[in-house]
């Protein structure tokens, strides 16, 4: 990519580095086990704006590895899973917009995709990519994560994220939605990629600015800048180009499409990569 | 040492029909019938395309709560169409319904109380909302919710393009659970219902296991206060699946996952057991909350064509 697309991240961070984090743990008691304490997480993020997450430790000796769970696209994100719970410090990310961080701004769906879509510097992503720097920024910082052995894992917003902070040990990226979206969005009348259709008949003369815009966010041109272990999931091989672009060593997993099977699977890759133990969600009561 | 379990083979449930279960939904229903429904419908050009017009639509529900959606309406294709209902899971948004439409259906996409654009005056959040007042069965979260989509049907059979002998209900998780109840509660209306994985069904079982949400919730306040459980598990009777399932009348066709973690298959075979209607079953080895969606979304649209004839499916026929 141009000295346009590293000036722009270069500025993000720049942003970002001017604004401090504060941030604020709250032990929440209902969402803790024996095995786990699980606090909320706000750090403000550009804007300036305060972000959430869920943020939970093993009751274990430190240190533990660390997890950061990028948001999922959509209004909520569940807390970490259970199984997660026991075995990392793990973060999830719940960026500006989403419930607990949608005051005062909260995100439509459909709407979000397509927020300040006509220049990179209005796109919603440039700071819901900025809040998930804030978050790893925050999982990495933290005395009780052994920073040796913390991954990430998402959608575009995992790989973006580990191109732009080094520190992760492990990346797994699945369920890609920036990633050659106006491609992926002509060959579908499904939500979210529907509302850049949408968006393009109403406002058919900004089909290239949005072009433009959609080119800062694509994760093929962050994947020179990663350099940590990163897995792949996929259907087919239509992701093999960005697999290629990525810096870093490289693995892929072709989805059965069977979810516990898939599930298993990554968990495993992961649990490897971070020095866990692999658990199946699908297990008799303990 | 934890084992795998067989919940084909193996599926008991502690789920209790209260002998008060017709009368307590039947005075809930009787109520909402008496609020008008004062539906509201308003051109959404900028998401219409050639082949579909989009509507956001508003109509009042129980405790005057009002219930928006969306709804999609074919534009090449002559009406009536048969009306087709969506319903949310969990955590989702509500389907915007542009491509049922394009199938032939008027089909509309319902958020119920708390979802956005839905939540100005009830907000659970999430999580939250499956624990909302659970041990109070006249104010839990689920009796809104459950009527919120009934009236969905409701606002299908006030438009004059819909078919209303031919109305179907479809939607996975709580979709799934939404499909049953309201299959059960408007069993004169509903044609056909496909739900797949179906959630809030054996709510205690399913919570006793799996860790996953959003069960783990239930797991979540009872270790907070396990002396109401006792309280719990009499108001969950009362929106049981399993429970509602002798209701529906119409053919029902229910997909499951075999290792479902989140609605654990032991609950959905527990409901399909108590289903007396026409019904067909398709499980899936080494599927999770997926519940074979990649091989079940052709068996859904196949279902729902044979049952509710869209437009599209007899130019196909």
């Amino acid at each position: 990519m141009s000295a346009a697309f590293d000036a722009f991240w270069d500025d993000v961070d720049a942003e970002l580095a001017r604004v401090p984090m504060a941030a604020e743990m709250q032990p929440l008691p209902m969402r803790s086990t024996e095995a786990a304490t699980t606090y909320s997480v706000r750090l403000t993020s550009i804007g300036p704006y305060r972000t959430f997450g869920y943020y939970s430790v093993p009751n274990v000796p430190p240190p533990v590895p660390g997890l950061l769970l990028t948001p999922r696209y959509g209004s909520v994100n569940h807390v970490p899973d259970y199984m997660d719970r026991e075995r990392y410090a793990v973060l999830q990310v719940v960026h500006r917009g989403q419930r607990l961080a949608d005051q005062p701004f909260a995100a439509a769906y459909p709407g979000l995709l397509t927020l300040g879509i006509d220049a990179p510097e209005t796109y919603i992503y440039r700071a819901i990519v900025a809040d998930c720097l804030r978050a790893a920024e925050f999982l990495l910082s933290r005395v009780e994560v052994d920073v040796s052995r913390v991954g990430v894992q998402g959608d575009d917003l995992a790989l973006i994220t580990a191109a732009r902070r080094s520190g992760f040990r492990a990346v797994q990226v699945s369920d890609l939605l920036l990633h050659r979206l106006l491609e992926s969005s002509r060959r579908s009348d499904a939500y979210p990629a529907e509302e850049l259709n949408d968006y393009l008949r109403a406002n058919p003369q900004s089909r290239q600015s949005v072009a433009d815009t959609l080119a800062y966010f694509d994760p093929i041109h962050h994947a020179p800048r990663v350099h940590s272990t990163t897995l792949v999931t996929m259907s087919d091989d239509q992701l093999e180009p960005l697999r290629a672009a990525i810096g870093g060593p490289t693995e892929k997993y072709t989805l059965s499409h069977h979810g516990a099977v898939d599930h298993d699977w990554v968990d495993g890759w992961l649990a490897r990569q971070l020095g866990a133990q692999p658990r199946s969600r699908f297990r008799a009561p303990v | 040492m934890t084992q795998l379990r067989n919940p084909a083979a193996h599926h008991p449930t502690s789920t209790v029909r209260p002998p008060d279960f017709d009368a307590f939904w039947a005075e809930i229903m009787a109520t909402a019938e008496r609020i008008p429904l004062n539906p509201a419908i308003e051109p959404l050009a900028w998401r219409s395309t050639e082949a579909v017009d989009v509507f956001e639509i508003g109509y009042d529900s129980l405790d005057g709560v009002r219930i928006a959606g969306w709804y999609c309406v074919p534009r090449q294709i002559q009406p009536p169409y048969p009306g087709l209902l969506l319903v949310p899971g969990y955590i989702s948004e509500p389907t915007l319904p542009k491509s049922w439409a394009k199938q032939g259906y008027a089909a509309v996409g319902v958020a119920p109380r708390g979802k956005l654009r839905s939540n100005r005056q009830y907000n659970p959040g999430y999580p939250g909302l499956l624990v909302d007042s659970i041990v109070d069965r006249n104010t839990y979260a689920y009796r809104g919710f459950y009527v919120d989509a009934t009236r969905a049907v409701d606002f299908l059979l006030s438009r004059p393009e819909v078919d209303p002998t031919r109305i179907g209900v479809h939607g996975s998780s709580q979709g799934g659970a939404l499909t049953l109840t309201t299959a059960a509660l408007r069993a004169d209306a509903i044609t056909c219902g496909a739900a797949g994985a179906p959630y809030l069904c054996g709510f205690m079982d399913a919570a006793g296991l799996t860790h996953s949400y959003p069960y783990e919730e239930i797991n979540e306040y009872l270790r907070l206060y396990p002396d109401r459980e006792q309280a719990v598990r009499e108001t969950l009777n009362y929106f049981d699946g399993i429970n509602f399932a002798p209701l529906i009348r119409c053919p029902m066709q229910i997909n499951l996952g075999l290792r479902d973690d989140v609605c654990p298959p032991e609950t959905g075979f527990a409901m399909y057991d108590a289903l007396t209607c026409p019904k067909v079953l398709h499980t899936y080895e080494g599927c999770a909350h997926d519940a074979g969606s990649y091989w079940e979304a052709a068996h859904v649209d196949a279902f729902l064509a044979q049952h509710l004839q869209p437009a599209a499916a007899l130019v196909r026929a």
